[in-house]
């Protein structure tokens, strides 16, 4: 399978990258290239200009400062689980970035380019072939969205693994474009619109993601559940942050909706209790109801329900049995 | 968009004129011949294209090959030197790891790679690591032990 | 056989092994030739239309665009791999069957404007209603899928051996289950790929393909492209898996030969993955139903089992395979009445042809699942209920099998002991589970015509030793076991031999690599062959010697008087002297070897020994399931596997191991998902093939019991392991969770699902 014709650049600077960007609405960023190229080979993403930041400097890095650990966008995942730092007091990160894909992606895949993934759905990521077997569907420039067959919304799924790691962790990004720099939480990097996942404006690039150490001591861990145990995207994913003296978590589940979720209504009913089994039965049921998962993929919404609360029971024991020691 | 570019390829200098659109797997492959690499599903899902670049496992069919310029590629060419085999190529071989061998040139610059950066990996290590090279002749038992057995070669040589 | 071996029996590396690790094998895609074109296929988006108007105009003026055909462009002749069942053109005629079904294909100066050409490419359908289930597609009124098939019931079979309604009389229980069994894809690693290039002074074609059975594509490719099959060269280069999808010729073959006819350019075609898994071909779906009458103790005394399987749009094996499934119901258990009804029907899907087992396994997961119900049912141990029912050797068989060699009560005994049954059925923690499921398997098939394979071998004065073997390697190491067996018949090592396979031009007739009989036929054709030499170099030595042939024996590269090493010569020395004597160089062999059967006939005849050889397996497993997420972990599979003789231990362990992991993806990994007649996850990213993370312990054991028409006692071991994993697995899974799964895979969510319905029944 070919790839589309694009012209390619290579900036050096995030400012010229950034031009390039807020100049030429089709234009793309191009990171490790593990979700980007394949989405051009099945011609559902068709930038006119490929941006290749990977020659900008002094955005592969990874540090602690100000009590933040600070990552750079195009640390490869490889690079993130492999930091003694990160290990040792991002848990949830390392196991995330070690569940992505498989080893080859991992190593050409960054923190960034996984956060910045495209929604997936078995409609929208097929060869353009595939997909002459109906009209356009809404994500691809046409009206249907086939998964709930009706017009108007997108419900494509966000299946990244990183981000859910981010989001119990309070973690922000930062966004720099031509005309300045914002930092933004993870969260609300995110729209909920599977059309567009991401709120950019024109231009911005994401460049560091920082994480407040303070938001992450604790417990803190990521499970992915998927069909097998590599290369495969998650069923779900679910990130679990915890302080078992704050009497606090943290839940955020990935590929149950059109955006990471922080699952609050969890969060908020487990807030100040002890963690009994009647509570955590409770917790479990909470859990289930929390996003939105449609048939985006192979797997049924009920089943995905299914195994949030199967996870975050997994977790919060997983969760109580560290604090015991 | 056409580019003249030089590539580093198993020690040697290739100047090729590639479009921008074009793969690292294509060039190699289509441009300079060098076959050793396949092609099992052009997207990135099953390791056959596997190349090495500055020393790292890719997959050569997603990766642009002007990303590739100014780095040192290995490809499954670049592996034994003369006549000889490359001590994994030789357990491949020695012990039955090889089948129809279409999955073999990545499988074995994958080993390679994970070998030169843990020279004794768990058998848990290398299989999480070797699991992006899919195979579907050998049920992988062969080819994790003749890995291993190179692992262990570089334990009773020091 | 008491015979001391040097060759056989031994590890060798396969012949070509440093070849492919050095990534110098030349599969098809890695042929380049002079002036080279290179061909796509556009297919149909629509499971079921006719085809009302092509318009391939603008394609044609794409600049580097060279030809563009359609099905109406070429001969109105069908074809298919059973010549009875032809239903298939290489690009649709008139009428699109499934979506996929190829219809325009073109070939340009490269790949990418090729691709680019398809899209310019405008067919005008009018859309049919389309038929996906076969049980909606036998119905009365239901679309037909192809026009002159009533009820889309395109084989079918019902055979009776014995009175099975006396046997269920006589029976103390009668029991029986529904099962269903998905459709699965070969997934080889080497995509479909095909190259020719057509001479056009003296009208020769020679074309690359990979495919397992060269010389069955010379035959349909001639009768498609109305050359004569003296005018084609099938070579078959490296093949990068088959499993039984590559014996098919397919629309790449045709085309890249159309073309090259028509451009006098040579032209390759290869199929993207995604083509793959929706173009070629996939293991039928089957619904099956069994009912078995047994005596209390658990020894069966009647089978009725029916068969239906989704054929998808096109026949492919669709007779053989249908009757394959009910005759192996007869093996590895003495069944002494059995009523089987067989059905293929059409559906406007993928098309399903053989795949590694095709239909055993089918066959084998009911029988092995509905096996273990009853034995769970009559309070019999499920491992001494099979030995109980296991036939043995030499015994009259109800369908006329002859049955040299048996081992397979000794398999179970063997793959119960390695898993730990008797410490572990019944009694490990809830979660974990041991289970087994026997099979068997032909090697190779008697009873179909032209099925006998040559060979030829030529013995040079330098002592190299060429064979020429029209055997097709496929990965599985044809080329080294019979490599071995020449060089053991000829007393030199292996290094000596060099084979030449495969190639429609030079090689002599084989027909191919399916059904398990390669290392029978081609490596008795080529011991055959060697004898031959001997006999003519035995003479000369003799006369030498002052001895008699018949006292004579090679080995060591010497010849020699048996039981007097001294009394003879070295090879090299007698071969001189055979030179010298102006007797003709090289010393030539031929060998030809078919499996003995009392007639030709075409299976579907009542009754006839079916295979020169049966293999027998036992296949055991532990699983561990995690009963909060449902997540299903074979810990370890052990396989028995009576396969004779292991000319080659070491690749012997390769099928099986491979099997194995490949039987275990069907038990719990893998399914070709349909909606709407389209494929849902043609990639190797959402159709899940195995990987180094999913394996388990294996462990193969091999029992060997010496075969008489084997060469040097051999039976198969390439599909036999394959039949049975997934029973074996399902089996495992009820001893840990008390959960009977009577359909394939079992996913976490069914385990779930399960494990809640059986709380619910308990309240």
């Amino acid at each position: 399978m070919r790839l589309p014709k694009f012209d390619y650049v290579e900036p050096r600077s995030i400012k010229e990258a950034s031009s390039i960007l807020s100049d030429d609405p089709k234009a793309k960023i191009l990171a490790g290239g593990t979700d980007l190229l394949v989405n051009m080979k099945h011609r559902v993403e068709l930038p006119s200009v490929i941006v290749n930041i990977k020659r900008i400097p002094e955005l592969d890095f990874i540090e602690e400062k100000n009590g933040s650990i600070r990552i750079g966008a195009l640390a490869s995942l490889k690079s993130v689980y492999g930091n003694p730092l990160i290990e040792e007091k991002l848990p949830a990160l390392t196991l995330a970035a070690s569940s992505v894909g498989s080893y080859h992606h991992q190593i050409m895949g960054t923190i960034g380019g996984n956060i910045c993934q495209q929604n997936r759905c078995k409609f929208f990521n097929q060869s353009k072939w595939w997909r002459s077997s109906r009209e356009p569907c809404l994500k691809t420039g046409g009206e249907t969205c086939y998964v709930v067959n009706k017009k108007g919304t997108c419900y494509s799924s966000y299946s990244g693994d990183i981000a859910p790691a981010l989001l119990v962790m309070n973690a922000t990004v930062r966004l720099e474009s031509n005309t300045g720099v914002r930092e933004a939480s993870v969260e609300d990097l995110f729209s909920g619109d599977g059309k567009t996942p991401l709120h950019l404006e024109g231009g911005e690039i994401l460049t560091h993601v920082i994480i407040p150490e303070k938001a992450a001591t604790g417990f803190s861990m990521y499970m992915k559940f998927a069909n097998r145990e590599s290369i495969d995207f998650p069923i779900v994913g679910m990130a679990l942050w915890a302080s078992m003296e704050r009497k606090e978590v943290r839940v955020s589940f990935t590929a149950v909706d059109r955006r990471p979720i922080r699952a609050r209504g969890v969060e908020n009913f487990l807030r100040g209790k002890y963690l009994s089994e009647e509570i955590l039965g409770e917790a479990v049921g909470l859990a289930s109801k929390e996003g939105a998962p449609v048939k985006t993929s192979l797997y049924s919404p009920s089943y995905k329900r299914k195994l949030m609360g199967l996870l975050l029971k997994s977790a919060l024991k997983e969760a109580m049995r560290r604090q015991r020691r | 968009m056409k580019h003249g570019i030089e590539l580093k390829i198993n020690g040697d200098a290739y100047e090729v004129l590639v479009s921008s659109n074009q793969t690292l797997l294509e060039v190699l492959r289509d441009k300079l011949g060098l076959m050793g690499t396949k092609r099992g599903c052009d997207l990135g899902a099953c390791g056959a294209c596997t190349v090495l670049i500055d020393g790292e496992a890719y997959l050569s069919c997603i990766t642009l090959a002007m990303d590739a310029v100014g780095k040192d590629i290995t490809t499954i060419e670049g592996l034994s030197q003369g006549g000889d085999l490359h001590p994994l190529q030789r357990a491949f071989v020695e012990k039955g790891a090889i089948q129809c061998g279409f999955c073999s040139p990545g499988m074995i610059l994958t080993a390679g790679a994970i070998l030169d950066e843990e020279e004794r990996p768990t058998e848990e290590s290398l299989k999480k690591k070797m699991a992006g090279n899919l195979c579907r002749c050998t049920g992988y038992k062969k080819i994790v032990e003749a890995v291993l057995s190179v692992a262990k070669q570089t334990e009773t040589e020091d | 056989m008491e015979r001391e071996l040097d060759v056989v029996g031994t590890r060798a590396p396969m012949v070509d092994a440093a070849a492919k690790a050095t990534g110098v094998a030349q599969f098809t895609d890695d042929l380049i030739l002079p002036g080279m074109l290179y061909g796509k296929i556009l297919r149909s988006p629509l499971p079921h239309a006719r085809i009302l108007r092509i318009d391939i105009s603008r394609a044609e003026r794409l600049a580097g665009v060279k030809g563009v055909m359609t099905g109406q462009d070429i001969p109105d002749r069908k074809y298919g791999i059973v010549p009875k069942a032809k239903d298939e053109y290489a690009l649709a005629r008139n009428k699109v069957r499934f979506i996929g079904d190829g219809v325009v294909a073109v070939c340009a100066i490269d790949p990418e404007i090729a691709e680019e050409a398809l899209e310019l490419i405008r067919v005008d359908y009018e859309e049919l209603p389309a038929v996906f289930d076969p049980k909606e597609a036998i119905k009365e009124g239901a679309p037909l899928v192809h026009d002159d098939v009533p009820g889309n019931i395109s084989a079918s079979i019902k055979k009776e051996f014995g009175d099975v309604e006396a046997g269920f009389e006589e029976s103390d229980f009668v029991f029986e289950d529904s099962l269903y069994s998905q459709p699965v894809n070969h997934a080889p690693l080497e995509p479909h790929a095909a190259a020719a290039q057509y001479d056009p002074l003296n009208g020769e074609l020679t074309v690359w393909s990979s495919t397992q059975i060269p010389f069955f594509l010379r035959r349909n490719l001639s009768t498609t492209l109305l050359v004569p099959e003296s005018k084609i060269r099938v070579i078959k280069p490296k093949v990068g898996g088959g499993f039984g999808g590559k014996i098919d010729m397919y629309a790449k073959d045709f085309c890249a030969c159309w073309f090259a006819m028509m451009l006098g350019k040579p032209v390759k075609f290869v199929y993207e993955r995604e083509e793959v898994f929706i173009a070629t071909r996939q293991r039928h779906p089957v619904y099956l139903r069994v009912k078995t009458g047994v005596r209390r103790d658990g020894t069966i005394l009647a089978q009725q089992f029916s068969a239906h399987a989704d054929g998808g749009a096109y026949n492919s094996t669709a007779p053989l395979m249908i009757t394959l499934l009910g005759f192996f119901l007869m093996i590895p258990y003495r069944v002494p009445n059995l009523l089987y009804e067989g059905y293929h029907v059409y559906t406007n899907k993928p098309v399903g042809g053989a795949m590694r087992g095709h239909g055993v396994p089918q066959a084998r997961f009911a029988v092995e699942r509905h096996l273990d119900m009853i034995a769970e049912r009559i309070g019999v141990d499920p491992a001494e209920i099979r030995i109980k029912n296991s036939i043995h050797a030499g015994e009259p068989h109800p369908a006329g099998f002859i049955i040299h060699t048996c081992g397979f009560a000794d398999t179970v005994r063997k793959a119960a002991e390695a898993i730990g049954w008797h410490e572990k059925r019944g009694k490990l923690p809830f979660g974990r589970g041991v289970g087994l499921a026997g099979g068997s398997f032909p090697s190779g098939v008697s009873n179909m015509s032209h099925i006998s394979s040559g060979a030829v071998v030529q013995l040079g004065r330098d002592g190299a030793v060429n064979v020429l073997t029209g055997a097709a390697d496929i990965g599985q190491g044809a080329e080294t076991v019979i490599g071995q067996i020449v060089a053991e018949e000829l007393g030199v090592p292996l290094e000596d031999i060099r084979v030449t396979a495969a190639d429609t031009g030079i090689t002599p007739l084989d027909p191919g690599t399916f059904g398990s009989g390669v290392t029978v036929r081609a490596g008795n054709a080529a011991q055959l062959a060697v004898i031959a030499v001997k006999k003519k170099l035995f003479e000369f030595v003799a006369e030498k010697l002052e001895v008699k042939p018949e006292d004579l024996v090679a080995r060591d590269r010497r010849i020699y008087v048996k039981g007097s090493p001294d009394e003879g010569i070295a090879l090299s020395v007698a071969l001189k002297a055979y030179q010298y004597a102006d007797l003709p160089m090289p010393i030539v062999g031929r060998g030809s070897w078919t499996a003995p059967a009392t007639e030709p006939t075409t299976l579907l005849k009542q009754g006839g020994n079916f295979s020169p050889s049966y293999s027998f397996m036992t296949q055991a497993a532990e699983v561990e399931v995690n009963p909060e997420t449902g997540r299903i972990r074979v810990l370890k599979m052990v396989t028995a596997h009576d396969c004779g003789k292991a000319i080659n231990p070491m690749l012997v362990e390769g099928q099986l191991e491979g099997s194995i992991v490949g039987g275990m993806g069907q038990a719990l990994y893998e399914e070709v998902v349909t909606e709407g007649g389209q494929v849902m996850n043609p990639s190797f990213l959402d159709y899940g093939i195995p990987t180094t993370m999913e394996m388990p312990e294996t462990e193969a054991i091999e029992v060997e019991t010496d075969d008489p028409l084997g060469p040097f006692g051999a039976k198969e071991s390439g599909e036999g392991t394959q039949v049975s994993p997934a029973p074996a697995i399902l089996n495992a899974i009820y001893d840990a969770v008390g959960v009977d799964f009577m359909e394939l895979p079992v996913t976490p969510e069914k385990i779930l699902k399960a494990l809640q319905e059986k709380i619910a029944e308990k309240r």
